[in-house]
């Protein structure tokens, strides 16, 4: 019974930390308008040569940026402030909403 | 055309040449010969970089060469902080990452 109680509650706190964590693609569209003005409506199409296309570069690589810009640890006088506004939550929606785009980004040997 | 009206397109011509960024010119070709440090990650789909988070490593096929050379330009100087990058950043001249550069940003695997 101890077991059962134990399991039953493991599987509640894995479904509580899933969802914390979980990102949403639609809600990171929502997010994403400050970032289109200078990466592109598309994601695809940034504004100037040294900004990057978003487009399909996968939702963890693109959080990790996004976090290192919040904290500092990747220095860029642009997307400091940009990411500071960002919840971790925020992060994850507009990671994965980017990565879900199709774009011209592919892996090149 | 007078010589003072000539004197006059000179000196604009030179200016604009000074206002232009000082970017190496890239070569795609060139390029592709440097790329024995940078395949065996970013030339592997799905490949995800184990040290010192775990994620995926960035597409590079078909993203803009002024942003490839500007991230590789900001692992030298130490704005980005990813230990194999900066090493390799290290490594390479400004010609070497323009060519690298063009050779990532043409489209194509």
């Amino acid at each position: 019974m101890n077991k059962l109680l134990i399991a039953m509650l493991a599987v509640a706190g894995l479904g509580l930390a899933g969802s914390a964590v979980a990102a949403d693609a639609a809600a990171g569209k929502e997010k994403a308008a400050m970032c289109a003005a200078c990466h592109g409506a598309d994601g695809n199409t940034p504004l100037m040569p040294e900004y990057p296309k978003l487009a399909g570069q996968p939702a963890d690589y693109l959080e990790k940026a996004l976090r290192d810009y919040k904290s500092g640890k990747r220095k860029n006088p642009l997307m400091a402030p940009m990411a500071q506004t960002l919840s971790k939550k925020d992060i994850k929606d507009v990671a994965a909403y980017y990565a879900n785009l199709k774009g011209d980004l592919t892996v090149k040997y | 055309m007078t010589l003072r009206n000539l004197t006059t397109v000179g000196l604009f011509t030179a200016l604009a040449a000074l206002a232009m960024p000082s970017y190496a010119e890239g070569d795609a070709a060139a390029g592709k010969g440097k790329t024995a440090m940078c395949a065996g990650c970013h030339g592997i789909a799905g490949f995800r970089t184990a040290y010192p988070e775990t994620y995926h490593v960035p597409k590079l096929g078909g993203q803009n060469a002024g942003y490839i050379v500007s991230a590789l330009k900001a692992y030298k100087v130490g704005d980005r902080s990813h230990p194999t990058m900066k090493a390799i950043a290290a490594s390479l001249t400004d010609q070497d990452m323009a060519d690298l550069a063009a050779y990532y940003s043409a489209a194509g695997k």
